[in-house]
């Protein structure tokens, strides 16, 4: 069984051979870059750098899939916000979003530009996942994720505005969160024609950090649902953060999985959710395994498995200065796992 | 003056404006407390940063979220904006100026004006340099200004190793300027290793850590107008 058989069976429910090690966001190491002696800024604005970078996780260590992209402004892009990529920087920084969309109560009211699928970074995103399938989709599981409704939403205006009128206007709010799922669905379905095995909703913004779950349950989970009955390929719903009351009703948003990190207490949810539930979790990417001992990163792998996940996964992206070394622990402890 | 029964029902009212999340009444209330020849230091810590306080409980409790908090802010600062021009100025003892931003490539500045605000009100001088700050500016802000505080925000795992770099090279520069970090994949281990002085676990704590600030900035004017009194 190889990586990608392993984690189609694990979507369609079916047995297999131990718990898969994938992630459905960003996992480009700098040893990756490093032997294509590519940087990164530049990885973002072209889709054969970007598909080899995406590839190198899996070559290297063995992780068993590939991710692309790594930024979180491929919609909004697509919308008509500028982005910044920090093309002058050495650094390692992510494209972030420079001029928003909307910048008052007023702008609320948006339409989908014509030829969505065109515009931005959405055809390059199109051909990465295109050569991506075509380099390791073979042995690995192409994955790729699109944002929430919220999260998408928090990207094209202000967060904070968003946060009150969520509040003081929730009817004005639910219908830009239904045309930014309506753009959601348009791109995934994009993904889904290039080859994509399976596409993660990151609706972040969401958390319980930021908002109650009453609020989620009434003003977001309804558009969370409108993508999730669109989509044909195996999803993912990943909110990070505070989780633990919400998990229900991320179940119920008709996700075939749900993604949580290190805050979400997996023993109680797996309990919640029962034994079918497909749970995807739960170390911490950044202080388990880039500042981490190898110790620790076995460890922390061995917790999540014996809580419960059904994959191992990170709560986030994997910062690329990541030890090869902890990669290495992580995956030969998930291989060598057997669940008592 | 106030009479005693008139200053209760004022900062009864400034205090509910807030807890509310009321603009209209704590801007009201601001007025009236003035009308009223109420001592604005009194309307503001009493009245309006008390509503605050009971807010950083509700938010910790679960009963309140960032939005709600963010209204209540919003009340604070239409109080406060009618009130500070009034305050007058005290010795505290402390000269407090704080260079604060959120770290390149990181645009989330909510955290971030939480905790300012918090500042702005404790009457701190407060440099913000607001978000996707170039790690070069918090450095040289903080000479510019000879700021006593440094605070750097990162809400991304992916932004915050960027916060080494400042650390580094304010100690170099200055080594006795404080460093505070904040944001949510921020750890006590992750402000040690880089050489911070403290840190804010997330929202709740940052709020937290603002209001204890205020509380023991309340103490020491206690203390002044108990020296006075003398």
């Amino acid at each position: 069984m190889n990586a990608r058989e392993r984690i189609l069976k694990l979507f369609a429910g079916e047995e297999i051979d131990r718990l898969p090690c994938f992630s459905g966001f960003g996992n480009v190491t700098t040893e990756g870059l490093r032997s294509l002696n590519q940087k990164f800024a530049a990885t973002h604005l072209d889709a054969k750098m970007m598909a080899d970078a995406a590839a190198s996780t899996h070559k290297l260590f063995g992780f068993e899939c590939g991710v692309v992209p790594f930024d979180l402004c491929i919609e909004a892009e697509a919308l008509g916000c500028e982005i910044n990529v920090y093309a002058h920087s050495e650094d390692l920084l992510y494209p972030t979003i420079k001029k928003k969309l909307i910048h008052n109560e007023a702008e609320l009211d948006i339409v989908i530009p014509s030829g969505l699928t065109g515009r931005g970074r959405v055809p390059l995103m199109v051909e990465a996942i295109k050569l991506l399938k075509k380099d390791i989709g073979a042995e690995a599981a192409i994955g790729t994720y699109v944002l929430g409704p919220f999260t998408l939403a928090g990207q094209i205006m202000e967060l904070n505005d968003l946060l009150k009128l969520s509040f003081k206007k929730p009817d004005k709010i639910g219908k830009l969160l239904d045309t930014m799922a309506d753009t959601i669905i348009e791109v995934a379905r994009e993904y889904e024609k290039a080859g994509a095995d399976y596409i993660s909703v990151r609706e972040m913004g969401a958390t319980s950090d930021v908002l109650s779950p009453r609020v989620f349950k009434s003003l977001i989970l309804p558009y969370l649902k409108k993508i999730f009955a669109q989509l044909s390929v195996p999803s993912v719903l990943h909110i990070c953060g505070k989780t633990n009351d919400i998990v229900p009703f991320m179940a119920e948003s008709g996700a075939r999985a749900i993604s949580v990190d290190q805050k979400n207490d997996v023993a109680e949810t797996r309990k919640k959710l029962g034994p079918q539930a497909l749970i995807f979790g739960n170390y911490d990417p950044y202080n388990v395994l880039v500042a981490g001992s190898t110790d620790l990163v076995r460890q922390t792998v061995k917790k999540c498995m014996d809580d419960g996940v059904s994959a191992v996964w990170p709560g986030c992206d994997i910062w690329p200065t990541v030890p090869p070394d902890n990669v290495r622990a992580m995956m030969d402890e998930v291989r060598k796992y057997r669940r008592s | 003056m106030a009479t005693d029964e008139k200053r209760a029902e004022l900062i009864a009212k400034l205090r509910n404006a807030v807890i509310q999340y009321d603009e209209d009444a704590s801007k009201e209330a601001a007025q009236e407390a003035l009308t009223e020849g109420m001592d604005a230091n009194d309307a503001i810590f009493n009245g309006l940063v008390s509503g605050m306080e009971e807010v950083g409980r509700m938010f910790e409790a679960q009963e309140y979220f960032v939005p709600e908090m963010l209204m209540c802010a919003d009340a604070l600062y239409a109080g406060l904006d009618i009130l500070k021009p009034h305050v007058k100025q005290l010795d505290l003892g402390v000269k407090g100026s704080v260079v604060i931003g959120t770290v390149e490539g990181d645009v989330h500045d909510i955290g971030k004006n939480i905790v300012k605000m918090m500042f702005d009100v404790a009457g701190f001088t407060v440099y913000d340099l607001g978000r996707d700050v170039p790690l070069d500016k918090f450095v040289e802000e903080q000479m510019k200004t000879d700021s006593d505080l440094v605070c750097l925000s990162a809400m991304m795992t992916t932004t915050m190793t960027g916060m080494k770099k400042v650390v580094d090279d304010l100690r170099k520069k200055n080594p006795n300027v404080k460093i505070m970090l904040g944001g949510a994949p921020v750890s006590q281990d992750v402000a040690d290793k880089y050489g911070a002085d403290g840190y804010a676990k997330d929202a709740t704590n940052a709020l937290k850590d603002a209001i204890n600030m205020i509380a023991s900035l309340k103490k020491m004017k206690d203390e002044v107008e108990a020296q006075k009194a003398k």
